[in-house]
């Protein structure tokens, strides 16, 4: 059996044209993500505008070191995954490089995970989450924090699909259960990877830049 | 042993591309945390945004191979910047004439 005959799935006859749709649906798909996090954004914005003193005070009190760093760590987990990706569409045979790259890609995200519980236990023993016994007294570092805490959640929901996604793909290649060569899942989940990816680079000068300089 | 010569060479060449991507946005990465801290007003905000922005094309366009890509699926990435980008202009038309 040939590894295109293993990968082809109902409804499509042909191989090219179901990577096609598979890739078309993911970027329709992230199209739409990018729709959900830029409205959380326009929303920091505009609080932002209306309170820049307090987002200045609010954005002092993040942890710089935690942020750059589970930022690097982001990074490196897209160029592993995006190797992954790549490799699986070439005329060679990389199986091994695809499977090394995929769990170095995994253990990043599980990296940023742990990096980021640090960082929560930190948060809420400096009273930094909003309601009673708030930390900061200037009205709107609540609404800073309050979108912290939503926006990085939601970030960590994503990464957390995303490493589930690439563990099954490692696992799933690992046990031959699928070809690695030009399967389009590898590069479909790779797709959604990078977007998760390209949601915390914007999150990072938002959360952790502001008030640095004052 | 001269297919297994050949493959060693995609690798190398796979390696190369993505390590020097990788090297950039690290870069830059560092550079809006040292921005960060040059006390420029709202230039200071801006450069750490306008940063992002370039680095997340760099993934955008060479990690995710956009750069590459069929028209259809550049046609369904762009449409997403463009709704954002008629969000943020609408609502700033209210917000920032109220100030």
């Amino acid at each position: 059996m040939s590894d295109e005959s293993a990968l082809l799935r109902e409804p499509w006859l042909d191989f090219g044209r179901q990577r096609e749709a598979g890739k078309f649906g993911i970027w329709v798909f992230l199209a739409s993500e990018t729709l959900f996090f830029g409205a959380l954004m326009l929303t920091y914005t505009v609080c932002r505008i209306e309170h820049p003193e307090a987002f200045a005070a609010a954005g002092r009190e993040t942890n710089i070191w935690y942020g750059t760093i589970n930022t690097a760590v982001l990074l490196t987990s897209s160029l592993t995954m995006a190797m992954a990706s790549q490799a699986s569409e070439t005329p060679a045979r990389l199986r091994r490089l695809v499977l090394v790259c995929l769990m170095l890609t995994a253990l990043l995200g599980l990296a940023f995970i742990v990096i980021k519980g640090f960082e929560y236990k930190e948060d809420i023993d400096k009273q930094l989450v909003p309601g009673a016994g708030f930390a900061l007294s200037l009205p709107g570092a609540q609404l800073f924090y309050g979108f912290y805490w939503l926006v990085t959640g939601v970030h960590a929901i994503h990464l957390s699909i995303g490493i589930a996604l690439v563990s099954r793909l490692f696992w799933v290649l690992l046990r031959h259960q699928l070809p690695a060569k030009d399967n389009p899942e590898i590069e479909v989940t790779a797709l959604y990877w990078h977007l998760v990816d390209i949601v915390w680079i914007f999150l990072y000068p938002l959360i952790y830049l502001p008030g640095r300089a004052s | 042993m001269n297919r297994q010569g050949e493959s060693g060479g995609i690798v190398r060449r796979l390696w190369a591309r993505n390590l020097l991507i990788w090297a950039a946005l690290l870069a830059l990465l560092l550079l809006s945390l040292v921005v960060a801290y040059v006390p420029m007003g709202r230039m200071t905000t801006a450069s750490g945004i306008i940063i992002a922005g370039v680095k997340s094309t760099l993934v955008v366009l060479l990690f995710m191979q956009l750069a590459s890509a069929k028209p259809l699926i550049r046609i369904a990435a762009i449409s997403g910047l463009v709704f954002v980008i008629a969000m943020f202009a609408l609502t700033f038309a209210d917000v920032l004439v109220r100030i």
